[in-house]
C-alpha cells in the first residue's frame, strides 16, 4: 500500500514538472499522439481505451508521458490515470534515465523489455538508468522494479502478479567490426503462485555477447548463464537453497552473395526441464525480462499467424534457415525451422517420467522431444509498370503437441509360482539333548518369463498446409481494387500405437493390446476435430478478402472467413450480422423474422466483417469495422494470448499524431 | 484520482486533434542518437546536415510497408545528389531481428536502415504505427507526416520531396 502511494505521489510529481515544463518553456519541442479504441457487441466483448503519449524535448533533456483512460481496455486493468513517464538528461557520452525503463542488450537472453499493449505483456523496469558511451567503450547500470502480469483461465484480465526488484549491468567494448558484451542481472523476486503466499525468488544472471559483421558475412552469439535461489521462510533462519541452475545460447550467422542472403539461427535454452507445460507454480527459471529469439517465422498472414508454436524458452533447441532473394524482377524467400525439447522422456508408470538428453547439438525428431516443424515459401513482385503487385506463398507446419503416455522397453511376466508344500523343522538343544519341531509350509516361489518388448505410446499432433496470396491493382484514376485468399488444411490427432495400451499402477506392468499374443500391434489415429455432425479428419479455413481504396483517402475492407470444424464443441451464438445473413442467403433476417432461438447452423462456421478507414489529414487516421471476427490463439513477441471472438459488433479505432 | 485528471485527458484528446490539423510541421526533430544496421552510429541531426531525410519505420513482417520501401529506396537513389536520404529505422525483434540484414541485401536497398527493436525512437517520434513518413528539412524541420500506406500514397511522399527539393532550390538561388 505504502509502495502504490509512493508510486501516484511520483506520477503526480512527474505530470506536474512535465506539464508546467510544456505552459512555461519557449524553447521546448513537443509531439505527441493519441490512439483510442472503442468495441461494442452483443458477445459481451466491449471495450473502451484511450491513450496519450507526449513527448517533449528541451536541450539535453527529454520527456514522455503516457496518459491512459480506459474502461475497460480491450485487455488488462481499467485505468485512469497515468501509465508510463520518463525523463532522460544526455550530455556528450552521458545519459541518464529516470522513470520506465525498456532495454534491450544483445538478442534478449538477459534483458529484452517492451510493453506490448495487444497481448498485455510489460516487463519494463520503473527506476534508473545511467550510461556511459564514448564509441569504443560503452558501461550501463540500470536499477528498479517491475510490476509483471502475466495472464491466467481469463481472456481478458491478468491474474499473476510477479514483482521483481532488479539491478542490470552491461559494458560493451567496440573494435572495428567486431563488439563484445558482458551482462549482469540480479532479481529478487515475489512470485505469485496459483494457491497460496508468494514465494520470493532471487535470480543471478551472467551473460556475454559477440558480434562481427563483414561485407559478405556476419555473425552473433549469445550466452547467459542462470542461477536461482529461493528464500524458505518457514523458521526464518533457513540458509537459501539452490532453486535452478540453468543455461541459454543463441547463434545467428548470416551470409551474402550479390542479391542473396542466408541467415542461419541456432538456439539452446535450457533453463529448466519438466514434463507438463509451465504453470504459476513452475518459478525460478526463465524470467519475464529474458526474451530471447524464437527461431520461427513471424507470419504476416491471419491463417499462419494461427498456427503459431507456444514456444518453450525454458527447455528447447532448434535451427532456423532463411533465405531471401531478387530473380527477374521477383522477391523470393524461403525458410525452415526444426526445434525440439532438450530430451527425450519415456513414460516408466502412469504418472513419472523420465528424461535423457539429446546427443550432439541439433534438434531431434523424436516424438518424446515434442518436435515441431515448419516451412514458408514466397514469391512477390510488381508487373505492369508497377500497377499490380501479386504474392503468393506456401507454408506447411507440423507439430506434437503432447505426450500422454511414451514407452518404448521391456517387461517380463510371472510364468509360475510355486506353491508346493515343504517340511520345515525347528531344533531345541536342552541338557544335550535335541528335540525336533516339524511344521508343513507352502513354499511360493515366482518364476519370470524372458523379457519381452513392450511398446505402449500415446500422442497429439497436428499439421497443417496453409495457401496465402494477395494481388493489388492501381488504376489509373487512383483507385486501387485488392483480393486476398488464404486456404488452409488443417488436421489435429491423437494417435496411439503399440502392443500395450494403460498402465497397470496395481502390479506395475503395462496392459498388453493382445494378452494371448503380445506380437499384436495397433496403430489408431482419433480426428480432436469436430462439427455439429459429428468428428472431422481435416479442418479446412478459408479466407477472403476484397479491398477498395483511392489514396490518400480512404480505403474499405470486407472479409469473410469461413471453416467447417473445432478443435472442442462450441455453443451456437444466435447473434448473427446481416452480413452474414445476406452471404447466406437467410433473407428472412431482412423481414424481421431472424431466429435468435434456434439461428441457422452455418453461424458457427463464418466470420463476416467490413472495415472502413478514413485519413482525416496526413497524420488523423479513423477506422470503423462492423461485423465478426473469429478468435484464436495471438502470439506476439513470444508471447501468446486467447483472443475470445468479438460477435457481431462495432470497433472504431482513432489515431493522431502531432 | 480517476475524475481528477479526466479533463486533462479529455482537454488533451481535444488539443491534439485540433493540434493535428497541422501537424508538428514546424517543429525541429529531436536529435536522436541512431544504430546502423552496419554498426556504426549516427544521429538524426547528423543525416539532415547535407539535405532533406524522410525517416519511415518498419518491419520485416510489415507488407505495407515492404511495399513502400521499393519506392522510398527508388527517391533516394533519384535525389541523393540533392543531398536527400531515406532512413528506414526497423523495429524487428528478436524473433526476426537476425533476417533484417538478409533481407535488406536480397533486395539491394541502398538507404540508412536504423536498428530500434525495443521501439524507444519509435516512441519518441511517433512511429508506432508501421509504416509512418517523417519528413524532415536540412537543418531538422518537420515538414510532413504521415501514417500507414494505401497503394498509390508513395505519388504524395514523391510530391513532397519535390516540392521540398524545389523550395530549397529557390532560397539557395535567391539567397
Amino acid at each position: 500500500m505504502k509502495k502504490k502511494l509512493k508510486g501516484k505521489v511520483l506520477n503526480k510529481a512527474y505530470f506536474i514538472i512535465i506539464s508546467s515544463s510544456l505552459i512555461l518553456a519557449d524553447q521546448l519541442d513537443m509531439n505527441g499522439a493519441v490512439n483510442s479504441n472503442f468495441g461494442n457487441s452483443y458477445g459481451f466483448y466491449d471495450f473502451s481505451e484511450n491513450i496519450l503519449d507526449l513527448n517533449i524535448f528541451y536541450n539535453d533533456l527529454q520527456g514522455w508521458i503516457q496518459y491512459e483512460y480506459s474502461n475497460p481496455p480491450d485487455i488488462g486493468f481499467a485505468n485512469n490515470d497515468i501509465r508510463k513517464f520518463r525523463l532522460e538528461y544526455s550530455t556528450g557520452d552521458l545519459v541518464l534515465k529516470l522513470g520506465d525503463l525498456y532495454e534491450f542488450w544483445g538478442r534478449g537472453l538477459l534483458l529484452n523489455q517492451f510493453d506490448d499493449q495487444v497481448t498485455n505483456f510489460d516487463n519494463g523496469t520503473r527506476g534508473m538508468l545511467i550510461e556511459y558511451d564514448n564509441g569504443m567503450f560503452s558501461a550501463s547500470h540500470m536499477n528498479g522494479n517491475s510490476n509483471i502480469w502475466n495472464m491466467g483461465a481469463d481472456t481478458r484480465t491478468p491474474e499473476f502478479n510477479n514483482i521483481h526488484s532488479m539491478m542490470a549491468n552491461r559494458i560493451q567494448y567496440n573494435r572495428g567490426l567486431m563488439s563484445l558484451g558482458l551482462t549482469q542481472l540480479r532479481s529478487n523476486e515475489e512470485h505469485d503462485v496459483n494457491f497460496g503466499p508468494s514465494v520470493m525468488a532471487s535470480h543471478n544472471l551472467k551473460g556475454a555477447y559477440a558480434t562481427w559483421a563483414g561485407g559478405n558475412a556476419d555473425f552473433f552469439v549469445e550466452y547467459v548463464d542462470k542461477v536461482s535461489t529461493e528464500k524458505v521462510t518457514m523458521f526464518g533462519t533457513i540458509p537459501n537453497d539452490t532453486l535452478i541452475k540453468g543455461h541459454g545460447y543463441y547463434q545467428n550467422f548470416n551470409f551474402y552473395l550479390g542479391n542473396w542472403g542466408l541467415s542461419t539461427e541456432y538456439k539452446r535454452y535450457s533453463f529448466d526441464k519438466a514434463y507438463g507445460d509451465l504453470s504459476a507454480d513452475d518459478y525460478g527459471n526463465q524470467i519475464e525480462y529474458q526474451q530471447m529469439p524464437t527461431l520461427g517465422k513471424e507470419q504476416n498472414s491471419t491463417l499462419l499467424g494461427r498456427l503459431t508454436h507456444n514456444y518453450n524458452f525454458n527447455d528447447e533447441r532448434g535451427v532456423q534457415l532463411e533465405l531471401n532473394g531478387s530473380l527477374l524482377g521477383l522477391s523470393l524467400t524461403a525458410q525452415y525451422a526444426h526445434l525440439s525439447r532438450n530430451e527425450t522422456w519415456q513414460s516408466v508408470g502412469a504418472f513419472d517420467w523420465v528424461d535423457k538428453a539429446i546427443k550432439g547439438y541439433l534438434p531431434s525428431s523424436d516424438i518424446s522431444a515434442l518436435p515441431y516443424w515448419e516451412n514458408y515459401q514466397e514469391v512477390s513482385g510488381y508487373a505492369f509498370n508497377d500497377k499490380l503487385y501479386f504474392k503468393l506463398g506456401r507454408g506447411s507446419n507440423k507439430e506434437i503437441l503432447k505426450t500422454i503416455r511414451y514407452f518404448e522397453g521391456t517387461q517380463v511376466d510371472i510364468s509360475s509360482i510355486d506353491t508346493s508344500l515343504a517340511w520345515v523343522y525347528d531344533t531345541l538343544v536342552w541338557n544335550d539333548e535335541t528335540y525336533y519341531d516339524s511344521t508343513e509350509v507352502e513354499l511360493y516361489d515366482t518364476n519370470y518369463t524372458s523379457p519381452f518388448n513392450v511398446e505402449s505410446k500415446l500422442w497429439q499432433q497436428s499439421k497443417a498446409f496453409t495457401i496465402p496470396m494477395e494481388v493489388n491493382y492501381i488504376f489509373d484514376n487512383g483507385y486501387t481494387v485488392g483480393i486476398g485468399f488464404q486456404y488452409q488444411e488443417r488436421e489435429k490427432v491423437n494417435r496411439s500405437m503399440g502392443n500395450a495400451t494403460t498402465f497397470n499402477a496395481s502390479d506395475s506392468s503395462w496392459n498388453m493390446y493382445d494378452p494371448d499374443d503380445y506380437s499384436n500391434t495397433y496403430d489408431e489415429t482419433t480426428s480432436q476435430l469436430a462439427n455439429s455432425d459429428g468428428t472431422v479428419k481435416t479442418q479446412y479455413n478459408r479466407l477472403v478478402y476484397l479491398s477498395i481504396s483511392k489514396a490518400p483517402k480512404w480505403s474499405f475492407t470486407i472479409t469473410h472467413d469461413m471453416t467447417n470444424a473445432y478443435e472442442a464443441s462450441t455453443a451456437y451464438d444466435p447473434y448473427y450480422n446481416p452480413l452474414e445473413a445476406l452471404i447466406s442467403g437467410d433473407l428472412k433476417y431482412f423481414t424481421g423474422k431472424r431466429n435468435n432461438i434456434d439461428p441457422p447452423s452455418w453461424i458457427q462456421n463464418r466470420w463476416v466483417s467490413i472495415e472502413f478507414a478514413y485519413n482525416i489529414t496526413s497524420s488523423q487516421r479513423i477506422s470503423v469495422m462492423y461485423g465478426s471476427i473469429q478468435g484464436g490463439l495471438f502470439c506476439s513477441n513470444g508471447v501468446c494470448r486467447l483472443i475470445p471472438p468479438f460477435n457481431d459488433g462495432v470497433k472504431i479505432s482513432y489515431s493522431a499524431s502531432f | 484520482m480517476l475524475k481528477k485528471y479526466k479533463p486533462i485527458f479529455c482537454f488533451l484528446i481535444i488539443l491534439s486533434t485540433s493540434l493535428a490539423e497541422d501537424d508538428d510541421i514546424g517543429n525541429i526533430i529531436p536529435d536522436l542518437k541512431i544504430r546502423l544496421l552496419d554498426g556504426s552510429k549516427t544521429t538524426i541531426h547528423e543525416l539532415v546536415q547535407d539535405g532533406p531525410l524522410m525517416i519511415d519505420f518498419w518491419a520485416t513482417w510489415c507488407v505495407n510497408c515492404k511495399k513502400l520501401m521499393k519506392y522510398l529506396d527508388q527517391y533516394h537513389q533519384d535525389y541523393k545528389d540533392d543531398g536527400f536520404k531515406v532512413l528506414m529505422i526497423n523495429t524487428d525483434t528478436p524473433r526476426s531481428i537476425g533476417k533484417v540484414k538478409s533481407y535488406v541485401r536480397a533486395q539491394d536497398y541502398k538507404f540508412h536502415i536504423g536498428m530500434d527493436p525495443n521501439k524507444v525512437i519509435s516512441k519518441k517520434l511517433n512511429g508506432m504505427v508501421m509504416p509512418t513518413m517523417i519528413l524532415v528539412d536540412k537543418g531538422g524541420e518537420v515538414k510532413w507526416r504521415h501514417q500507414g500506406y494505401i497503394a498509390g500514397e508513395e505519388i504524395q511522399a514523391k510530391n513532397q520531396i519535390t516540392q521540398l527539393l524545389e523550395r530549397n532550390l529557390e532560397e539557395k538561388i535567391e539567397g
